[in-house]
């Protein structure tokens, strides 16, 4: 049985994740006077249509690329000896603190309590066709799946196979992978929430809802 | 005479980069070399580091933005790019940017306009048909319209039939694909419309276009190229020979490549295969000169059992199977000849400096695709560890690999997992083959996977088709 108790427990005595911010591409770099301490937020509004606060840009191709921060916190790290040079792709240039949100506190406690059905193999996953629309159009809490339901195309070096669900009926209640991103062997692709389960899980949201207090 | 001021960078990865860098370094070429965080372990990247200069190599977030390749050059003060075989190769818009933006740079490969007019399979297909090039039938243009592209097949079906065709076939292609990814094949009318739907949708996700081309599939016959190269402006140019390219797996990927294309002194043909590899050659020439083609490409064309030649495509771009031309070619009599480094010395400007008299061929190749993948089940690519590879060198054999041989190397999931090129020379074909299964026979390839499986490779299908080749 989900206990909830426990485990917000756990997550409270480490309420924080660090988030590494790398280039997400080569070019010159410039920060935009954030220093150890300064505070960040996130993408925010109704829509989250806000971007998150500016931390630097790189430039190249006279395209000069903005990295916001995608989460609140407070910055750690910055790598000022890289200012005004050329850095390469995945270079790290700060370091940020980030205190959990409730989503990301929910998407933890779900991750226990769901069914995952988890990647076989590194590769790009997708929906077939006729879930893809039913997804997009209806959420993925639309979607039913049962044991042997062939749900996925598995494409690895441009080859792409059918790959049939595995485990308990229920609905798909989290899905992890998105377009054209490669998942590692392992990692949870979906979250199935079990008929009997979802008492459980919902309980688990309304707790997480009321008792997670996000950092002001 | 190469003007060594140049320094190239190399924008593409694994064994054609290797090669890329060691063509430059032949002619005296500094280059710089760019890789992606799953490539970190490919040779290409330790040699960039072992050869190279100051600021010879980059980490970029992918092979496929050109934002990115254009940055590193700037930064790594290149002259030229050198853009392979796939990524950019093909890409006229790349070409033309490359050559057009503020600081210039030397695109090493035709130039843009040539990309463009021959680079899309249904111009070049209107080209030849122009010059009375023959092409195979089929749709002119990428359909995108599920009606027009059934009404496209029945009239193929059609067309076979009154032809006398048995068992007519139509190819359905992703018109953006390429390699042979993309391909399938309809054998009935009523199942098109599925499969149509199948390809585009197959096309749409892996290519983001989700045009189709239909033709008819051709049966029973011989896949050949014609090597071109020529001098930039177009005036002179000439041909390394043919390629059989005949053997490939399944899913019409070439595993076997042997030069010349077909070989009368010992095989018995229902054609005249002499005069047949003449006429594709010339052929491929007068296409060539027509669109004053102006570095290296290759001519594909469709060969039946009866001797009846179909332009495919023209690849203007290096092929990988360019090596085993090159290896029997002689220029002024002389061996070791380069087509890669030709492609980058006329890139850059020099002249060519021979002609089609004074380039001569000797003896037979072999090229070997030694890949990680199951032949047994549909060439599935294998993934996992390569824990040992080794082969014994010989005088006929060249190798050409990015994958080390001293220590343990990680195939990525996100490329091919083509894993080195095996050529072979013998003064005939029964020399060639002989060496060809003593190569196979002492190449150690051992790995395992995730599981603990062993690794699969295509060795043994090469083995088996050592004897097969340059037959129907």
């Amino acid at each position: 049985m989900l206990d909830v108790s426990k485990l917000l427990e756990e997550i409270q005595a480490s309420p924080y994740a660090e988030i590494s911010v790398n280039a997400p591409h080569s070019g010159t770099l410039t920060f935009n006077g954030l220093v150890p301490s300064s505070r960040v937020v996130g993408p925010f509004g109704d829509w989250k249509e806000k971007k998150g606060t500016l931390l630097a840009t790189i430039e190249r191709e006279r395209n000069k690329k903005p990295l916001h921060a995608t989460e609140k916190g407070e910055v750690m790290l910055v790598h000022e000896e890289l200012a005004g040079t050329f850095v390469q792709a995945g270079t790290e240039i700060m370091r940020l603190r980030h205190y959990l949100s409730r989503e990301e506190v929910l998407s933890i406690i779900l991750k226990k309590a769901l069914h995952l059905f988890n990647a076989p193999e590194r590769a790009k996953y997708y929906f077939i066709p006729a879930v893809e629309v039913k997804v997009k159009v209806s959420g993925p809490k639309a979607i039913s799946v049962h044991d042997g339901m062939e749900l996925f195309i598995m494409s690895r070096m441009k080859r792409e196979a059918p790959l049939s669900y595995t485990g308990p009926e229920g609905v798909i209640y989290a899905v992890y992978f998105s377009h054209n991103q490669n998942m590692d062997a392992g990692q949870p692709l979906i979250g199935v929430c079990p008929p009997n389960l979802v008492g459980a899980v919902e309980d688990a949201v309304m707790r997480v809802q009321t008792e997670w207090r996000e950092e002001e | 005479m190469t003007n060594t001021a140049h320094k190239v960078l190399v924008a593409n990865r694994g064994e054609i980069a290797v090669r890329i860098v060691q063509a430059c370094r032949k002619l005296g070429l500094d280059f710089v070399c760019v890789y992606t965080a799953e490539d970190a372990g490919s040779g290409h990247v330790r040699l960039a580091k072992e050869l190279g200069g100051p600021k010879s190599l980059y980490r970029v977030a992918s092979y496929h933005d050109a934002n990115e390749l254009l940055s590193v050059a700037d930064d790594a003060e290149a002259t030229a790019i050198h853009p392979g075989y796939g990524f950019f190769a093909e890409d006229y818009r790349f070409a033309r940017r490359v050559s057009q933006r503020d600081r210039k740079l030397i695109f090493i490969g035709p130039s843009w306009r040539v990309i463009r007019e021959l680079g899309d399979k249904i111009n070049t297909k209107r080209l030849a048909r122009s010059l009375d090039v023959p092409t195979v039938p089929g749709s002119d243009r990428p359909i995108y319209d599920e009606m027009e592209a059934e009404k496209v097949a029945r009239t193929l079906f059609e067309f076979q039939v009154d032809n006398g065709i048995k068992n007519p076939l139509v190819l359905v292609k992703a018109s953006a694909g390429g390699g042979g990814m993309g391909i399938e094949e309809v054998h009935d009318p009523d199942l098109f419309r599925s499969v149509y739907r199948r390809v585009r949708n197959y096309a749409a996700r892996q290519f983001k276009d989700e045009g189709v081309l239909i033709e008819q599939r051709i049966r029973d016959f011989n896949h050949l190229e014609v090597q071109i190269v020529a001098e930039r402006g177009g005036a002179n140019i000439v041909h390394f020979g043919t390629r059989n390219c005949s053997i490939q797996s399944t899913g019409l990927q070439k595993r076997v490549e042997i030069a010349p294309g077909f070989d009368p002194s010992s095989i018995a043909y229902d054609f005249d295969a002499d005069q047949l590899l003449a006429d594709i050659t010339r052929h491929s020439l007068a296409l060539a000169r027509r669109v004053k083609y102006d570095n290296v490409g290759t001519w594909e064309w469709i060969v039946t059992r009866d001797g009846k030649p179909y332009l495919m495509e023209v690849n203007t771009r290096i092929q990988v199977e360019n090596g085993v031309s090159a290896a029997i070619s002689r220029i002024k009599g002389k061996s070791g000849v380069d087509i890669i480094a030709e492609q980058i010395r006329l890139g850059l400007g020099a002249p060519l400096g021979y002609t089609q008299d004074d380039i001569t061929f000797e003896g037979m190749g072999i090229e070997y695709r030694i890949i990680a993948e199951d032949p047994d089940n549909r060439f599935t690519p294998w993934v996992g560890l390569i824990d040992s590879f080794s082969w014994p060198e010989q005088p006929w054999l060249s190798m050409h690999t990015h994958v080390p041989t001293d220590e343990p190397y990680d195939i990525p999931t996100e490329f091919d997992p083509n894993l080195a090129l095996g050529i072979v020379w013998g003064k005939d074909i029964s020399e060639v083959r002989e060496r060809g299964i003593s190569f196979l026979d002492a190449l150690v390839l051992e790995g395992h996977d995730k599981s603990g499986s062993p690794l699969k490779s295509n060795i043994d299908f090469l083995r088996k088709k050592t004897n097969r080749i340059l037959l129907f």
